[in-house]
C-alpha cells in the first residue's frame, strides 16, 4: 500500500511515499514554497522517483502552511500533528521535538507511544524563525545553506537582538559596516535564533529526548546553539527536513 | 434580512447587524436627537451616563490599520488603543459628546494624551481605578474619582445626574449583567445554535444598545432557546479568555473545526457581567456612588485588577470543568504586557488540570489568521 505526504512549507516543499507506512520509497525537496510551482514539483518528483503513477498512490495528504492550497489530494492535517508523527518514526526516543519553520517555530511535547500531549507556537513574528536566516544570510550575501559552515569558523559570537528581524538586520549591517568576522557574525545570528526559539520551548516545558525538525535542522550552527540554551543535546535525524511529509504519508495511511 | 427566518434566529441576526454595524448605531442615535457618550474599555461606570439620560456607547476600535493614530501611539502598543484613537482622529466617532476613559494599564496613560492632542472636539472624561484593592482609602479615592465623572458628564452634556435615577440605572445594569449570564448557561445546551461568532454577536451587541433594550432581547432568546431540545455536542468544546476573541474569522475557523464555545472570561464579553453591582450593608455603602465604586473591589481574576492571590488560571480550570471544555483559549492580545503576565499561570494551572491551553495572537489591524487556524487544528487533532 502506497501513500504520499506532501509538505507545502512557505520557503520549501517536501513530499515523501511510503510503502504500508514503513519503507521510505522516494523522497524529494523543492526549495521553493506555496503559492509557487514548488507544491506540484515535488509532488512530481517523488512520483518519479518512485516510478510510480498518481493512481497508484492509495492516499495523499498534505500539511504545512499551504496545505489548503493544492488540489490534487485526498486531505489535510495541520503541520504540528505531522511533525509530531514523522519525528517519532525517525527517532522513537524523543518527546520534544522544536520545528524551525521558514515562518513559524513550534515546539511539540509527546507521550512514550508519540501521541501529540502539547504544543507551543510563536507568534507573527519572523525572528527566530528559518526566514530570520534567510534576511541575515542576504544581508551577509551567503547562501543560506552556507551559515551552518560558515560559523564553525567563528572565533567569538556577535551580540545580535532577537526582538525583531528589522532591528536585527540594521544590526548586522552595522556590524559589517565596523567590520567584524562574517564566521564571527553568523555565530551571533545562530546564538540570536537559539535563544529566542529556547524561550519558546521553555513555556512548552523540556523533556528528553530534544530532536530538532525542518529544514534548520540541517543548519550544525543552530543545532549547536540550540543545544547550549536548552542546556541539553538535540538530536538531529538526517531526514529532519522531511518530518512533516513523513508524519503526513503515516497520517494518510492510518486513514486507509 | 433572510425572508421566513424562525424567531430565535431573526432575533440573533438583528444583534449580529447591531455588533457589525456600530457607526450605524451611532448614527441613529444622533439622528433620533439622543446624546451619546463613547465609553473606553473596561470597567467604565456607564451607570452615570444611563443615570443622566444619554446613550453610552462602547468603544472598542476595530479592523483598521492606523495611520493617523501613529502620530501619537506607538506601533507597539495595544490595536484596541490604536484603533479607536484612529477612529477618534479621523471623524469616525464624530458625533459622541465626550469619551470616557478608565486608566486600566500603562497604554492608557499615553492614549488619554493623544486623545487629548489628537482629538479635541470630543472631549475626554478620564478617572483612574485604584490598584491596590485591600487599602481602606480605596473605595473612597474611586467614590471621589466617579465624582468627578458625574461632575465632567454634567458639564460636557449639559445634564443633571441624580442619585435616584442613579439607583434605577445600577437595577438596569444588574438586570442587563443577569440575563448575560442567563444566555451565556443556555447558550451552552444549544451549540448547535450558538456558534461561536452567534456568542460574540449576542455579547458584543450589548456594547452599543441601551441595557433595557439588549436585556430584554437576550431574555427572550433564552426563552426561545430553553423552548428547543438540548442539542449534545460532539466536537470538542473551549474556553475563552482574554481581552476580546475578535476578528470574528477567528471564531468561525473555531465552528470549521468544529469547536464550541462553552464559557468566557473576556474582557469584551462575560468579564463585565460576572460581578454584580453590590447592595451594600451600611447606609453609606448603599449610596449609589458607593455601590458602584465597591463593584470595582469585587472583581476577580481579571488581568487588569491587581490581586494578591492569583485566581484567574483556577478560576478558568473550574469553569472548563463546569462546562465540559476539553481546552482553554488564550487570546493574547498583541503587546499587551497584563494579560502575558498572567499567561504562564494559567497554563501552568491548565496543565495540572489536565486541559490544553491554546495561545492565539490577537491582533486587530492584521486579517491573516494562518497561524491560528494551524493552531486551532492542531488542537483538535490532538489524540489522533
Amino acid at each position: 500500500m502506497l501513500t504520499m505526504g506532501l509538505d507545502i512549507g512557505s520557503t520549501a516543499c517536501k513530499s515523501i511515499i511510503l510503502r504500508d507506512g514503513e519503507q521510505i520509497l522516494a523522497r524529494s525537496v523543492v526549495p521553493l514554497g506555496t503559492g509557487t510551482v514548488g507544491p506540484r514539483k515535488a509532488f512530481g518528483e517523488a512520483l518519479d522517483l518512485a516510478g510510480v503513477a498518481r493512481s497508484e498512490i492509495d492516499r495523499i495528504l498534505l500539511t504545512g502552511y499551504g496545505r489548503f492550497s493544492f488540489d490534487d489530494a485526498d486531505g489535510q492535517m495541520s503541520e504540528v500533528s505531522c511533525h509530531a508523527r514523522g519525528i517519532y518514526f525517525l527517532l522513537p526516543s524523543v518527546r520534544t521535538v522544536v520545528d524551525i519553520g521558514g515562518q513559524d517555530v513550534k515546539a511539540l511535547r509527546l507521550s512514550e507511544k508519540g501521541a501529540l500531549e502539547n504544543f507551543v507556537m510563536n507568534d507573527k513574528c519572523a525572528a527566530g524563525t528559518g526566514r530570520f536566516l534567510g534576511v541575515m544570510a542576504g544581508v551577509m550575501n551567503v547562501k543560506t545553506e552556507d551559515l551552518g559552515a560558515l560559523s564553525e569558523g567563528a572565533t567569538e559570537e556577535v551580540s545580535i537582538s532577537n526582538t525583531c528581524t528589522v532591528f536585527a538586520e540594521s544590526e548586522v549591517i552595522s556590524r559589517l559596516s565596523a567590520g567584524v568576522r562574517l564566521a564571527d557574525l553568523t555565530a551571533g545570528i545562530h546564538a540570536s535564533v537559539a535563544k529566542r526559539v529556547a524561550s519558546l520551548v521553555f513555556r512548552g516545558g523540556v523533556v528528553r529526548d530534544v530532536a530538532l525538525s525542518g529544514g534548520v535542522a540541517l543548519n550544525r550552527g543552530v543545532v549547536r546553539a540550540l543545544a547550549r540554551e536548552l542546556k541539553i543535546d538535540v538530536l538531529v535525524h538526517p531526514d529532519c527536513q522531511m518530518a512533516g511529509a513523513i508524519g503526513a504519508a503515516l497520517f494518510a495511511r492510518q486513514q486507509l | 434580512m433572510p425572508d421566513a427566518m424562525p424567531e430565535l434566529e431573526e432575533m440573533l441576526f438583528e444583534l449580529g447587524e447591531v455588533a457589525s454595524h456600530p457607526r450605524r448605531m451611532l448614527r441613529q442615535y444622533l439622528a433620533a436627537g439622543k446624546k451619546v457618550v463613547g465609553c473606553m474599555p473596561v470597567y467604565t461606570p456607564e451607570e452615570l451616563a444611563h443615570a443622566g439620560g444619554m446613550t453610552p456607547m462602547g468603544l472598542w476600535g476595530g479592523q483598521v490599520t492606523p495611520s493617523l493614530a501613529g502620530k501619537y501611539n506607538p506601533v507597539f502598543t495595544c490595536s484596541i488603543m490604536r484603533s479607536c484613537l484612529e477612529y477618534g482622529m479621523s471623524g469616525v466617532y464624530d458625533g459622541l459628546g465626550c469619551v470616557m476613559m478608565p486608566m486600566l494599564c500603562d497604554t492608557f496613560r499615553g492614549m488619554s494624551a493623544g486623545w487629548r492632542a489628537g482629538v479635541k472636539a470630543i472631549p475626554l472624561v478620564p478617572f483612574i481605578h485604584p490598584q491596590n484593592r485591600t487599602d481602606p482609602g480605596a473605595p473612597a479615592f474611586l467614590t471621589e474619582e466617579y465624582r468627578v465623572v458625574r461632575a465632567l458628564l454634567e458639564k460636557h452634556m449639559h445634564c443633571e445626574i441624580t442619585d435616584e435615577a442613579l439607583e434605577k440605572s445600577i437595577e438596569v445594569y444588574n438586570a442587563h449583567s443577569a440575563a448575560m449570564r442567563s444566555f451565556a448557561s443556555a447558550a451552552n445546551e444549544h451549540l448547535d445554535v450558538i456558534t461561536p461568532a452567534i456568542r460574540h454577536h449576542v455579547f458584543k451587541s450589548a456594547l452599543f444598545m441601551p441595557k433595557e433594550e439588549h436585556a430584554a432581547r437576550v431574555l427572550a432568546i433564552v426563552r426561545e432557546l430553553r423552548k428547543r431540545p438540548t442539542h449534545v455536542w460532539k466536537g470538542k468544546k473551549v474556553i475563552l479568555t482574554g481581552i476580546t476573541a475578535e476578528p470574528e474569522a477567528l471564531l468561525n475557523v473555531l465552528a470549521e473545526n468544529g469547536v464550541a464555545v462553552t464559557g468566557d472570561d473576556l474582557a469584551q464579553e462575560s468579564r463585565q457581567y460576572r460581578t454584580p453591582i453590590p447592595e451594600g450593608g451600611s447606609p453609606m455603602e448603599r449610596l449609589p456612588m458607593e455601590r458602584l465604586a465597591r463593584q470595582w473591589f469585587d472583581r476577580r481574576g481579571c488581568s487588569m485588577a491587581h490581586e494578591t492571590r492569583a485566581a484567574r488560571g483556577r478560576m478558568l480550570t473550574d469553569m472548563a470543568k463546569e462546562t465540559g471544555a476539553d481546552g482553554i483559549v488564550v487570546c493574547l492580545m498583541r503587546f499587551c504586557d497584563v494579560e502575558e503576565y498572567d499567561y504562564p499561570m494559567i497554563a501552568a494551572e491548565a496543565e495540572k488540570a489536565g486541559l490544553h491551553c491554546l495561545c492565539l495572537d490577537i491582533d486587530q489591524s492584521t486579517r491573516d489568521n494562518g497561524q491560528s487556524r494551524t493552531k486551532i487544528q492542531s488542537f483538535v487533532e490532538m489524540g489522533m
